[in-house]
């Protein structure tokens, strides 16, 4: 389905000093660098896979993304989507992918979405009857048959990011990359988003490609995630092993009925207070799990305490900020 | 082939029917883009009336041929107005923005869905007075039954012409990603071939005849018009329409190579 050899990008970056004078001097002398935006990159995807692609800003998603859909052209390397190479944007390709992102819009601002949608139509080619069913589902699963017909620019965020989804599902693709899909929406408007696209996976079964810095997003949709940090491929592997990279461990969550001032014992177990010295967060080793929380309880005056295996976001961010503790793949 | 054609017909059909409904969104803007328009075709007109009333020929023409010639060129500056101006000041932004993204994705020439997608209604409006006054100087300058049936292809040539110009100094964009000094060549190019090809000196004329053919644009078929012998410069006009659509064709294509798309 997707098949990624070697590819890279770089990018050509033009360098200015600040103020008047560095403008000047730019304007006869301008200074150039490389920037590689992604290293050469191995990359299999099956048909109907979920994956999501994580890493921080700048780590080259985006950018993998659009080598991807055939919108900027690879410095190098071999990639081929649905048997095509994306960069000669054959009408083969785009007819059968879709691009959804968060922070840009294919709908027209000063229209109706239904306008829209009849042009997304005529470009597709879609026969009249498929069109209208396909309207009449999406607008079902999404809940927006009530805004089709209100100006884009008038639509809140949360519902502005539903007609883009349908928009972009009308044509039935069998790749969806989502671009942070949730960004700047809230939880219920997030939650939405995520339950859709996962009743829609399970009824159609394309191959979703999903980046999001939710990691609500990531839990609830992928089934195997890419790390990407400064542009090389640090993980890919399933949603399991990403979250024992750093071994079997809990998370236990204490709250106390007063400020702990006798707190060596957690000192082991990276704790992090809360401003009052009230409550704790500690990750333990699975094997250590009931002796540690038995003396914490007998020791400690606990009033509430909770236990979970470690968060994805606490994993990811411990990874962020020591990438050593992976191997590049 | 066929099916193709019935593709892009029925994009374009809804083209226009969006970019109406957009534009009538803002009434006022609608109608103030109808009158300053007529104000400068009127305004184009009433330059051409003062100078003869100085002068009874201008080279080898007469009042009514430079009045056709005019008219001629005002109905391309129309359809140019029409159906593919707006774009060439939207693409800057297209492309600093990485709005363009969306273009690339979809199965339709990116070319004919960048530049013939914002279509502005209100210059379509102006065809009442452009054409009217084609046909009018027309009858005026006597043209034989050939040239008339002939006039609706030249037009079409010559809005191919403009056309090619035009989107092969807007593909440049690419690269400088500022637009406006490019838009703004692109209409001092307009405003020079509003003028026939010999008030211009002899360098200059072979250099925006052949050179940057600019001026084929209206000389090259009304020449022939007015005197089928004169046909050198359609001919050429023909030669440079093919050349620069096979440019223009090369140059999207490097340029869509050259494209960064912005980040998001």
């Amino acid at each position: 389905m997707i098949h990624a050899q070697g590819v890279f990008k770089e990018f050509r970056l033009y360098k200015k000093e600040a103020g008047f004078k560095g403008s000047l001097k730019a304007f006869f002398s301008r200074q150039f660098e490389i920037k590689r935006a992604i290293a050469p990159l191995d990359l299999e995807i099956q048909r109907g896979e979920i994956i999501g692609l994580l890493g921080p800003n700048g780590a080259g998603k985006t950018t993998l993304m659009k080598m991807l859909t055939g919108i900027i052209v690879p410095s190098g390397g071999r990639l081929s989507v649905l048997g095509c190479e994306p960069a000669q944007r054959l009408k083969y390709f785009r007819q059968r992918i879709a691009l959804v992102m968060g922070q840009k819009s294919q709908l027209w601002w000063d229209l109706p979405a239904m306008d829209s949608f009849l042009l997304i139509q005529k470009y597709y080619e879609i026969p009249p009857k498929a069109f209208k069913d396909r309207v009449e589902e999406l607008s079902d699963l999404l809940r927006v048959s009530a805004y089709l017909n209100v100006h884009v620019r008038k639509l809140s965020l949360g519902e502005r990011m539903k007609v883009e989804l349908m928009a972009s599902l009308l044509h039935e693709p069998e790749v969806l990359f989502l671009d942070e899909p949730t960004i700047g929406l809230d939880l219920l408007s997030q939650k939405n988003i995520r339950d859709f696209l996962f009743q829609y996976h399970q009824k159609r079964n394309p191959t979703l490609i999903l980046t999001s810095h939710y990691m609500a997003d990531i839990e609830a949709l992928a089934q195997r995630v890419v790390l990407i940090i400064e542009g090389h491929k640090r993980f890919d592997g399933s949603i399991n092993k990403f979250e024992n990279l750093l071994g079997h461990n809990k998370t236990l969550n204490f709250t106390f009925a007063q400020q702990i001032k006798e707190f060596n014992f957690f000192s082991p177990y990276s704790p992090r207070w809360n401003a009052g010295g009230k409550a704790v967060e500690i990750t333990v080793p699975e094997g250590e799990l009931r002796q540690v929380a038995s003396h914490i309880l007998a020791q400690y005056p606990v009033t509430d305490f909770s236990t979970q295996k470690t968060p994805i976001e606490r994993v990811l961010e411990t990874l962020l900020n020591s990438p050593e503790l992976l191997k590049e793949t | 082939m066929l099916k193709q054609i019935q593709q892009y017909l029925s994009v374009y059909q809804s083209f226009v029917s969006t970019s109406f409904a957009e534009s009538m969104n803002f009434r006022l803007h609608f109608v103030l883009l109808i009158v300053m328009d007529l104000f400068f075709y009127g305004s184009a007109f009433f330059t051409i009336e003062i100078i003869y009333n100085q002068v009874t020929v201008i080279g080898t023409w007469n009042k009514h041929q430079v009045m056709f010639f005019l008219a001629f060129m005002l109905s391309i500056n129309q359809l140019v107005m029409t159906m593919t101006s707006e774009a060439y000041w939207r693409f800057p932004e297209l492309l600093k923005s990485g709005e363009l993204d969306f273009i690339l994705l979809k199965p339709v020439n990116s070319l004919f869905l960048t530049f013939f997608r914002y279509i502005r209604p209100g210059s379509a409006f102006n065809i009442f007075f452009t054409f009217p006054a084609l046909i009018y100087f027309g009858v005026k300058v006597d043209l034989t039954p050939l040239a008339w049936g002939l006039l609706p292809f030249f037009l079409l040539f010559a809005f191919l012409l403009q056309s090619a110009i035009d989107l092969l100094i807007a593909t440049s964009m690419f690269w400088m990603l500022e637009g406006t000094g490019m838009n703004f060549l692109r209409m001092e190019f307009q405003q020079m071939s509003r003028w026939p090809d010999f008030i211009y000196p002899g360098l200059f004329r072979n250099l925006f005849s052949f050179g940057v053919p600019i001026l084929l644009i209206g000389s090259g078929p009304i020449r022939f018009l007015f005197n089928p012998n004169d046909f050198i410069p359609f001919v050429a006009m023909l030669g440079a329409c093919f050349l620069l659509w096979v440019l223009v064709a090369l140059f999207w294509k490097k340029g869509l190579r050259a494209y960064e798309s912005a980040s998001s």
